[in-house]
């Protein structure tokens, strides 16, 4: 499994697409595919934060999910905004997102056999 | 010594800065400042959570939420490192102690003049502070005069620090190099 962060707009998709031929991937967008028949080639999740964002909306487990997820399917690319360095939220649900989020992707780093961050588009591999 | 530990909400900075401090302490008496003011039942979990996380790892707990300086008074004599969390919550404390928000100047000098007074107390001050600035939002006046403030110590701080480490995912980038 690898992780991709960076902020928003900073070209990580493409990033991660010019660097494993887009052929042998599958773009699964804001979501993560629920079984293992679904999965083909390199499984690129794009938009991983919005996917936290609406299971913790639904009351959902997504820091097991994710674990289990990436657990079933080893050959995997995680890209997903880094949504902490701002002001902290006065709404709660914001609040819980952002550290919850922050959290998950601490614990996928750890797991992960790669991390970048991106920035204009340049990935530099901090792990 | 002094080295300023920098990441957003849920980075890791927190467990970063005190695997950092318990790597630099070695048998020195380790001191955590908390500058958190509880409010409600959220502030208390966070507390908690926090010291679950310290647990274990032999901090002493000082409560100085103002007056930053004055933490050193409540150590013990000798030999002693601290680990000061975090300069978000010291100048929200600053700023709203009055009912009239001070200016950033006014925090920022009262702040730097206070940590730069207690790290003189020190072997070693690892401070952790927060990045509250890549959400590109306009706020109202005072959160932006927070918000600048906070800028200005950070800054103030990493040209003090020997070493500065943003913590990212959890995974620490040198900014500034500790010489050796």
């Amino acid at each position: 499994m690898k992780l991709v962060i960076g902020g928003y707009a900073q070209g990580k998709l493409n990033y991660v697409l010019q660097k494993y031929d887009m052929e042998s991937c599958q773009i699964w967008d804001g979501g993560i595919p629920m079984n293992k028949s679904e999965q083909r080639g390199t499984v690129v999740i794009n938009h991983l934060h919005y996917w936290i964002k609406s299971r913790i909306a639904k009351d959902g487990c997504p820091e097991e999910e994710i674990l289990a997820f990436v657990e079933n399917c080893p050959n995997c690319v995680l890209i997903s905004d880094e949504v902490g360095n701002g002001i902290v939220s006065i709404e709660a649900f914001e609040r819980e997102y952002r550290e919850r989020t922050g959290r998950i992707l601490v614990e996928l780093a750890k797991k992960a056999e790669e991390v970048e961050r991106v920035i204009c588009g340049i990935g530099q591999k901090i792990k | 010594m002094m080295t300023l530990i920098i990441g957003g909400s849920g980075s890791g900075k927190s467990a970063y800065a005190e695997d950092y401090m318990i790597s630099i302490s070695e048998d020195r008496k380790k001191y955590y400042i908390a500058t958190m003011q509880i409010y409600d039942e959220e502030g208390k979990r966070k507390v908690e959570r926090h010291r679950m996380l310290r647990g274990g790892k032999g901090f002493s707990t000082i409560e100085q939420h103002v007056d930053i300086e004055k933490a050193a008074g409540k150590m013990e004599d000798g030999d002693r490192t601290a680990l000061l969390e975090c300069i978000s919550n010291l100048t929200a404390n600053e700023m709203f102690m009055e009912d009239v928000p001070g200016t950033e100047e006014v925090i920022t000098e009262k702040i730097v003049g206070g940590i730069a007074a207690l790290n003189r107390e020190l072997t070693h001050l690892v401070i952790v502070s927060n990045n509250v600035f890549e959400d590109g939002n306009v706020y109202d006046n005072t959160t932006m005069v927070y918000i600048r403030a906070m800028g200005r110590i950070n800054q103030k701080l990493a040209e003090m620090a020997d070493e500065v480490v943003e913590v990212v995912v959890g995974i620490p980038l040198v900014v500034k190099q500790k010489c050796v």
